[in-house]
């Protein structure tokens, strides 16, 4: 191989390396204001979304379950974006907010059959595979606790934001912080449990 | 063969400088993103579809003939697997790798997106309108053409396709439908029917106690493998049956039997004469056939067998007293049988075996005939192929539109195909890839892949009544502008024939046709229903009876086998692998790395050698070979492989693809090109295993690239403790 040939592929790899290596960057404490809601320097971008969806006004002053709009979380690896005739569902019933810029774009892209090109928040990295049925059938429905806080473990309170942010450092080692945690079985119960730890659990 | 450029060194020092992780860059989304991908949601999908869980359609596989019933899972409008669908009686919830590799086919990134025109000699890319307007001004309702000026050649087709190839055809009164496969069974089907009455009896290879195979490849490239595979489970259940296998090259059916005798390449119509004799010397058998078959066997004793055979006396007086020992056996045979100038008279012999042993009605049936014979599948033959390119030479054909066959690179020198299609002054390709044969027509369509297109296929074995096998999209096309075979001759034969304008696609052709024959199957659902339950099942049956077979003996001939030459003393097999089949699946990369049964080699050709004949010629694994026959050479390594002939060397077809995309060209060679014109007298059929080669080592080696560690070597460790044929047990057991 010639000498150019392996410099470049040095460079190459080095580069590939380095976009790469911050496998867990994350960790307690931080700059101000780079701080998630529980202290890690890894508070997400402000992103912005083809329609502002106000999530304060729906699951906050309307108190509608997450699992109304996200109704695969509880069945699915994912929770889905919610289908846009699910949004249709109910405004269609609402001609009081229909002058509304924010619905009348959600009517633009109804009539003209097209889904709304949301942006992705929070992105795990493809190698991890996250399983929202586990958590959402044992927090939710095995131990009735409140969906609020049961989806808020990894998404923060999105009740009281309008689109979302990333709020928590979704990184392996916070992931692990939280499955190490000894956790009461039942509400009530005394028993307590933590999460597994098995490698192959989320690297298939 | 591959040159590489960079070795493993090197590429283990880069690598080791930057860490093992820096590969991982290469894998997609490596950190936790926020505001970098979009996420669709669905508009209004059905209430089935959950994202993140998939859901499985019937389909039906068409990757080889056989018609598997497949389903196919799909997770947010992608296809990503295929499973058997258990309502095919054919795949019976099962299917092979071939199968497996039909997702690569459709993810293929060299597949075809848009039409093509030959424009000063090279293909450039066009759009539909413009392809549809050359269509039409040489095709459509102002076309001069007429008759057979036309013709349409394609590769093996049943079903709704071949119906409407057939009218689009006759909207010009053409009759020119020219079926070609490369590895035609045509002369092994014409001495069945010859004999037995029909071209393709159904094998019951459970109830079989003994099957006796002439280089039949059944488990691996046969008529139907997956069912095959699933009888021969069931024949290896207890009281377990025995398998006896004759061929010159060890095939994967030959690597699971119980024995496995080599024999010299054509004559194993004499070794079939040589049994009969053996077993008509038994008064049971003696009456089964007239007395012209006894004459005609009595000059071969076992003696003479072996002379002629290769095969010691003792070993035919073994193989006839297993079978006269193991009732109900089956014998079965393959193109090592019927591939030679006198395979017509090699299979008739074969045949002559089952009906002495009285396999008629046993092990052997009559398949149940088909209410629909118009979609019954069409043979595909080399004679076809032949007298289609002797119309092209001296211009009777006009018009030649090309689909699912690739003859200029399957089709031997000799025939000069390329040279006659420059002959026709209006050619045009239906193909998913740029192969050999598109690259050299005037138009190229792009097709949808399997996954993406409608179709109704019937199968060539139905083991289990008569079955109309469904095909349909399994998501969305990928490329806007690829479309369905069946439209774009609907969209030809709409401007000709008025009655063709009621169906404004090929699905709805389709399901008027399905919902038509609804009668037949005595389906007392309303038409909608009838075809949402097709979609559903992915097959249509038809409980259809076993037909009696004949016993005619007037077509045995005594075969004649062709010697070799001090210029070519080497009989040639070209070797037919599972996957590669033609070489239509060489631009499948999950094929070419997978290896190859017997030898495990991947990503090439080769040569296979014994290794006595290799020590006498002092070749070693992996020197450069020339092989040359009366036709043409071609290079290839050479690997030593104990399952072969001694004077005999075999390669395997389907590699040396210098068009179809990046996958298959430049690795390996066509044995195709060497390929002698010797053709079967009876039939006119090429006679793939006919050919006798020379070689000649050009000094090079290099190194063969293989699953396996040396053969035939345990470095002295007893890994397998052996002992020889004579101490076996095994020989004593008559």
């Amino acid at each position: 191989m010639s000498y150019a040939k392996t410099l470049l592929l040095w460079f190459l790899m080095l580069w590939m390396g380095a976009t790469t290596v911050w496998a867990e960057p994350f960790v307690q404490g931080g700059p101000i204001g780079s701080q998630t809601s529980d202290g890690y320097n890894a508070l997400g971008p402000v992103v912005e979304q083809p329609i502002e969806f106000p999530h304060n006004r729906h699951a906050g002053d309307m108190k509608i379950n997450c699992m109304y709009c996200h109704t695969y979380a509880r069945r699915s690896n994912v929770s889905g974006i919610p289908r846009l005739d699910k949004c249709m569902g109910c405004h269609n019933l609402l001609p009081q907010v229909r002058d509304k810029p924010r619905i009348k774009k959600l009517f633009e892209y109804w009539d003209n059959k097209q889904p709304v090109p949301w942006k992705k928040v929070h992105d795990l990295p493809d190698f991890v595979r996250f399983n929202h049925e586990r958590h959402i059938q044992r927090f939710y429905f095995q131990e009735k606790r409140p969906v609020r806080e049961v989806c808020g473990y990894c998404h923060g309170d999105i009740a009281s934001m309008t689109t979302a942010r990333r709020v928590k450092a979704l990184s392996m080692g916070w992931c692990v912080s939280c499955h190490e945690k000894d956790h009461l079985e039942k509400v009530g119960s005394s028993v307590t449990s933590h999460g597994p730890n098995d490698c192959w659990l989320c690297h298939k | 063969m591959i040159k590489h450029t960079m070795d493993r060194r090197d590429f283990l020092r880069v690598l080791g400088i930057s860490g093992a992780a820096a590969t991982l860059a290469g894998c997609g989304n490596t950190a936790i993103e926020s505001g970098v991908e979009e996420v669709m949601s669905y508009v209004h999908p059905q209430d089935f579809v959950v994202p993140g869980i998939g859901v499985f359609y019937a389909s039906t596989c068409t990757q080889c003939g056989s018609g598997c019933g497949i389903m196919g899972k799909v997770r947010e409008g992608r296809v990503l697997k295929l499973e058997g669908n258990p309502e095919s009686g054919i795949s019976g919830g099962k299917i092979c790798g071939l199968g497996q590799a039909a997702v690569q086919a459709h993810y293929n990134p060299d597949r075809l997106h848009t039409p093509m025109l030959n424009m000063d000699g090279g293909l450039v890319p066009i759009s539909w309108d413009r392809a549809s307007q050359i269509l039409d001004e040489r095709l459509g309702a102002k076309s001069s053409l007429q008759g057979d000026q036309i013709a349409f050649l394609s590769g093996g087709m049943s079903g709704h396709q071949r119906v409407l190839l057939e009218n689009f055809l006759d909207s010009y009164g053409s009759k020119q439908h020219v079926c070609y496969d490369a590895l035609s069974d045509a002369t092994g089907r014409a001495a069945t029917k010859a004999v037995l009455g029909t071209e393709q009896p159904l094998w019951d290879l459970s109830k079989s106690r003994l099957i006796l195979s002439f280089g039949s490849d059944f488990l691996g490239n046969g008529v139907s493998p997956v069912y095959m595979a699933r009888e021969f489970a069931k024949f290896r259940k207890a009281p377990r049956g025995t398998l006896i296998q004759i061929e010159p090259r060890m095939t994967l059916t030959g690597g699971n039997a119980d024995r496995w005798y080599p024999i010299k390449p054509g004559t194993e119509g004499i070794l079939a004469l040589g049994i009969a004799h053996d077993l008509l010397q038994h008064p049971e058998f003696s009456g089964s056939v007239p007395q012209e078959v006894l004459d005609l066997v009595k000059n071969y004793d076992r003696e003479t067998v072996s002379d002629i055979t290769g095969i010691g006396a003792d070993s035919v007086r073994l193989i006839a007293a297993q079978l006269w020992n193991n009732s109900p056996s089956l014998v079965v045979a393959g193109p090592a049988v019927y591939g030679h100038a006198y395979g017509f008279s090699n299979m008739a012999a074969v045949q002559l075996l089952n009906i002495i042993l009285g396999n008629r009605g046993k092990t052997l049936q009559g398949q149940a005939e088909h209410p629909f014979p118009q979609m019954t599948p069409t043979p595909g033959t080399y004679r076809a192929l032949a007298e289609l390119t002797q119309k092209m030479q001296s211009g009777q054909c006009q018009a030649l539109l090309i689909t699912g066959t690739n003859p200029v690179f399957t089709s031997p020198s000799q025939l000069a195909f390329s040279e006659a299609m420059k002959k026709v002054p209006f050619k045009v390709a239906m193909v998913t890839h740029l192969d050999e044969t598109a690259g050299q027509c005037d138009l190229v369509l792009p097709l949808l892949s399997a996954m993406e297109d409608f179709g109704t296929h019937v199968a060539d074995y139905q083991p289990e009544g008569v079955e109309v096998l469904i095909q349909q999209p399994l998501m969305e096309k990928l490329y806007p502008d690829t479309r369905g075979f069946g439209d774009i001759l609907l969209d030809v034969l709409r401007k000709r024939k008025a009655d063709y304008a009621a169906f404004p696609d090929y699905y709805s052709y389709l399901k008027a046709a399905v919902v038509k024959a609804k009668p037949v199957f005595q389906s007392e659902e309303s038409d909608d229903r009838f075809w949402e339950t097709a979609l559903m099942k992915g097959v249509i049956k038809w409980q259809g009876k076993t037909t009696a077979l004949e016993a005619k003996l007037g077509a045995l001939e005594v075969p004649n086998p062709r010697e070799l030459s001090t210029d070519y003393p080497f009989y040639f097999i070209p070797s037919i692998r599972p996957d590669m089949r033609d070489g239509r699946h060489a631009h499948l990369p999950w094929l070419q790395e997978s290896p190859e049964t017997m030898t495990t080699i991947v990503w090439d050709s080769w040569v296979e050698i014994h290794p006595k004949t290799a020590a006498e010629m002092q070749i070693k694994e992996g020197d450069v070979l020339v092989l040359q026959s009366a036709t043409g050479s071609i290079q290839a390594k050479a690997y030593l492989f104990p399952g072969i002939q001694p004077d005999t060397v075999s390669m395997p077809l389907g590699q040396g693809h210098t068009q179809m995309g990046r996958y298959a060209t430049g690795v390996g060679a066509n044995p195709y090109k060497i390929m002698d014109a010797v053709f079967d007298a009876h039939t006119g059929e090429l006679a793939l295993h006919a050919t006798r080669v020379a070689i000649r080592k050009t000094g090079d080696n290099q190194m063969v690239v293989k699953d396996e560690g040396p053969t035939n070597v345990q470095h002295g460790q007893k890994l397998v403790a052996t002992l020889s044929a004579d101490q076996a047990r095994l020989s004593q057991e008559i």
